[in-house]
């Protein structure tokens, strides 16, 4: 290895400075400290997109390791000569942990791996989850597969028309209102679904993702095609002493989320009862003690939110599956639609497979090229979707409202008589 | 094959990486030999510390007891605090490592990250706790950054949720990386304290594409094109295949074409500029119709969505900006614009109303008027189901577009983003 | 049909294509429509055995994966001119 080339850049420079953790500092760092060419003509790279306000990579079709369909994406630069160490300079995928947590033994590990086969930049995390390491050439993806499997027990994530890497929130960790074990349910449909997770399967992408409650911190409602959203359908426990000590100023509203700045003395009535989108909620100042009206709850949270200390979500949970959601391209962007409104959950998960090889059955058979599951259910009505499909029975639930048009599709079969009509019966009647 | 589901720390780990025995595994001639796949992640369980594996689902309540530093009671009385810092999400082994130091030092050897790239350490006492945040709140870049800027809780503004922009991507109409260290310099008070109204949550996606829920955030941008693709005859035919290059416009916009190039007949496709909506979605199928363009290129900004159900259900965001030019380094204009809104909302909105809740409480037409973002025709949605967006009622506002218009047209200006 | 008749079909409708001159690389929906009468995850599960054979090879879109010949048509580095080493 000769001298390491580095570039003037100007620009990408004025980066190092301000109070937010500066990548171009990190970057240019690690560079000095490794002597790592492929860092300075990535910064290299960098200034030239910043000057003419363009990227400068281009897409290869690489997709995988040997018998992947997933979890590699190839990229090159398109100014191979000016910045020869970072030609090839493709995506490794590598598939995170259920709610995110490491040690550091492994991921120091990890780490030294890519320190000897790429370029030492990565992501924590990529949009969908992954762990993603940045640049590395044609010849390393072998190796890199090797090593994750052989000395860290880790595999890729997915890309492409495959099942992404599923992700969830920190569930039962750490938080007191994970409805569902969401890690655990994340872990283990992960495995469930290895081969539709590293070889093409679908029309296009699915993502499956899981929140713990409706707060939904993964948003799930947003990015999954099947999201999976813990609830729960019995009453909120109330602690009417911890109520009186949010009322009496004890306790810090919202577990303290509002500290800097003055909004007055904590008004139940105000920032609680008012607040309630269903109105089922009453605060008897003579009694001191809070009524909820828990048949007509939607479980919003707000209340739980605001008093978590004296409110706690009930204990008969369980999840919520809705489908459907997705970015822009190419119909719009779609929010998930509720499905399946409560269903219990247990490991092994059986109930749950079963629903969704039934949903990846008819988008399979059904979905065009490049149609995700959200457009499909769009395409064919979610009415059919929930009736024809799943073999669900509809209910009010599964509307915000109900249709303002009666252009409804009868089948023949539902309408007394039949379809097959005689016209000079018809005409006997009325003539013509 | 699958690995074990290790309750406790795989031993593999603590054996030393070795760079040599790929070399000796793979065998180019026979690429299943010795080959392990299908093993998924590891187990997650392995990698919680241990008042975490004790305190599963056991956890009564929660508390910040300062911004980007909480406190978690079990009913077994055991607490956890739990020190949140931004990173930068792109970043070197170096920084991980450096991470891994801290955790190795005070959390022993546990880390976790959140969906919003920030990481968080967790110890179990108070005193630990202090010497934790003394450390972090040291660790500078040579130029004068934080490395680990304590916050991202409670009602203030959370990292950005974001792609990977120039980078590294071969689509994107921005940068991604830069606008964000440009957005969260100017916007760093607000991610060490608890100052606004509710929470923020703020996203970037560097093309349509949106690898990011950025269409259901707070305050999102994302990047556009308004050029048309360029069609490359003399290439096209030899690195697409043109039907799926038809297929892949959702206007039908991409007809089949034949050029003479050269003395030679060549098959390419002529694309429809009037329908072009500028998607990208032909360039993602085919590199001979590359769209970037460095003066066409720039920023969308929509704000107003959520995913949570607090209060009000999940709710798209909406264009308010449709276009500011890409501006590097530090994209000044785009900055400046969600500072506005910042602090507008911030200046306006009720205790617990997030941007959306907000304006769907005061009307659009006051949200434009109080943060003086030019409205104009292009935020208008002539897309599909555009019609549910019209108003159809005598519920609006009389703001200053009223009278401007209405009063004295004359007076009336589209004024351009610049 | 079992899975080796599925896996020569799926063979025998890639090589008509090239022949044909057309498509190079196709979709697992277009291998699923040329193929009616099999199961979509069995068409699945054979297409991506032949890719472990090395009969097939995958190729990426950059969102979605295709499935080709090896060495027909775009290669897996496409539109990357190699520089002279």
């Amino acid at each position: 290895m000769g001298e390491v080339k580095k570039h003037d850049t100007p620009k990408v420079d004025q980066l190092k400075t301000g109070p937010w953790p500066s990548f171009v500092d990190d970057i240019y760092s690690y560079a000095e400290k490794h002597k790592n060419q492929a860092c300075f003509d990535i910064m290299g790279q960098m200034e030239l997109s910043y000057t003419n306000k363009e990227t400068h990579w281009k897409h290869g079709g690489i997709v995988g390791v040997f018998g992947y369909g997933g979890g590699v994406i190839g990229r090159y630069s398109d100014q191979q000569e000016k910045f020869p160490a970072i030609w090839a300079f493709h995506t490794v995928r590598v598939h995170h942990t259920a709610g995110k947590w490491y040690h550091t033994s492994a991921l120091k590990k990890l780490c030294d791996m890519w320190d000897s086969r790429g370029s030492g930049v990565v992501n924590f995390h990529g949009s969908t989850g992954d762990i993603i390491l940045l640049g590395t050439v044609t010849d390393q993806l072998e190796p890199i597969f090797f090593d994750l499997t052989h000395q860290l027990h880790w595999d890729l994530g997915g890309s492409g028309s495959n099942l992404r890497s599923p992700a969830c929130c920190m569930g039962k960790s750490r938080c007191e209102w994970a409805l569902i074990d969401v890690q655990e349910l994340d872990y283990e449909l992960t495995m469930a679904f290895q081969d539709e997770l590293h070889r093409p399967a679908f029309p296009y992408k699915f993502k499956f993702k899981f929140s713990g409650c409706p707060l939904d911190c993964v948003a799930a409602v947003a990015r999954a095609d099947m999201s999976f959203i813990g609830t729960w359908r019995d009453d909120i426990r109330i602690d009417q002493e911890a109520v009186r000590a949010y009322v009496r100023g004890e306790l810090k509203p919202n577990a303290g989320a509002f500290s800097d700045r003055d909004w007055g003395p904590f008004d139940i009535k105000k920032e609680v009862i008012d607040l309630c989108p269903t109105k089922c909620m009453y605060w008897d100042e003579n009694e001191q003690k809070l009524y909820i009206n828990n048949s007509e709850c939607n479980r919003c949270m707000h209340c739980i939110a605001v008093m978590p200390e004296a409110l706690r979500p009930g204990q008969d949970t369980g999840i919520a599956i809705l489908i459907g959601a997705k970015a822009p391209i190419l119909e719009g962007a779609q929010l998930s639609t509720l499905i399946v409104p409560f269903m219990k959950v247990e490991p092994p998960y059986d109930e749950l497979k079963d629903f969704i090889y039934k949903a990846w059955d008819y988008w399979m058979e059904n979905g065009k090229n490049r149609e995700r599951i959200g457009e499909l259910i769009q395409r064919v009505g979610l009415n059919k979707f929930i009736t024809e499909v799943m073999g669900l029975t509809p209910i009010p639930q599964h509307v915000r409202v109900p249709r303002d048009n009666p252009y409804i599709f009868w089948k023949e079969e539902e309408v007394e008589g039949g379809w097959t009509r005689d016209v000079a019966e018809f005409r006997k009647r009325h003539p013509a | 094959m699958g690995i074990e589901k290790f309750k406790e720390l795989d031993p593999i780990y603590t054996q030393p990486y070795d760079p040599t025995l790929a070399e000796k595994l793979y065998n180019p001639e026979k690429p299943m030999e010795n080959r392990i796949t299908d093993i998924g992640p590891p187990y997650f369980w392995q990698f919680m510390p241990p008042v975490i594996q004790k305190n599963y689902g056991k956890w009564v309540s929660h508390e910040i007891i300062q911004p980007g530093v909480l406190k978690y009671k079990s009913e077994t009385g055991d607490v956890v605090y739990v020190v949140r810092c931004g990173t930068p999400r792109l970043e070197t082994t170096d920084y991980i490592r450096e991470i891994c130091e801290i955790a190795d030092k005070y959390c022993g050897g546990y880390v976790r990250w959140t969906t919003r790239n920030n990481v968080e350490f967790h110890v179990t006492d108070e005193e630990t706790l202090k010497a934790l945040i003394e450390d972090l709140k040291n660790r500078k870049h040579p130029n004068g950054s934080y490395k680990f800027p304590i916050g991202g809780t409670g009602a203030g503004i959370s990292n950005i949720v974001h792609t990977q922009g120039w980078i590294h991507c071969h689509t994107p109409a921005i940068d991604a990386s830069g606008v964000v260290k440009a957005i969260m310099d100017e916007l760093f008070e607000y991610f060490g304290s608890h100052k606004l109204p509710a929470k923020t949550k703020l996203a970037l996606a560097c093309c349509l594409n949106m690898c990011g829920a950025v269409h259901c955030s707070d305050l999102a941008l994302v990047g556009i094109h308004r050029k048309p693709p360029l069609v490359e005859d003399e290439r096209l035919e030899h690195v697409c295949e043109i039907p799926l290059v038809i297929a892949s416009c959702p206007l039908g916009a991409i007809k089949p074409a034949t050029a003479e190039v050269d003395g030679k007949k060549k098959k390419t496709v002529r694309i429809n500029v009037d329908r072009c909506m500028f998607c990208g979605n032909c360039y993602t199928m085919c590199p001979a119709l590359p769209i970037s363009d460095g003066e066409g290129d720039g920023i969308t900004i929509v704000v107003g969505g959520k995913v949570s159900n607090r209060i009000t259900p999940p709710e798209f965001s909406r264009v308010v900006i449709p276009y500011i030019p890409n501006e590097p380094p530090r994209w000044p204009t785009t900055v400046k614009w969600l500072k506005k809104i910042i602090e507008v909302y911030s200046q306006y909105a009720n205790k617990y109303e997030r941007i959306g809740t907000w304006i769907n409480r005061i009307g659009w037409e006051r949200f434009f008027e109080l943060t003086g973002i030019p409205f104009t025709e292009k935020c208008i949605d002539d897309y599909r189901l555009a019609y549910t967006t019209y108003r159809t009622s005598m519920h609006f506002k009389f703001t200053k577009h009223v009278d401007e218009v209405f009063n004295a047209p004359e007076n009336y200006k589209v004024e351009l983003f610049k | 049909m079992n899975k080796e008749e599925l896996k020569q079909k799926i063979i025998q409708i890639m090589e008509e294509k090239v022949k044909k001159g057309g498509k190079t690389k196709i979709y697992l929906k277009d291998l699923q429509r040329e193929i009616p009468d099999a199961n979509p995850r069995e068409i699945k599960n054979a297409a991506n055995e032949l890719v472990r054979e090395g009969k097939l090879e995958y190729f990426s879109t950059g969102s979605t994966v295709m499935f080709g010949l090896p060495g027909v048509g775009m290669g897996l580095e496409a539109g990357v001119e190699k520089p002279e080493e």
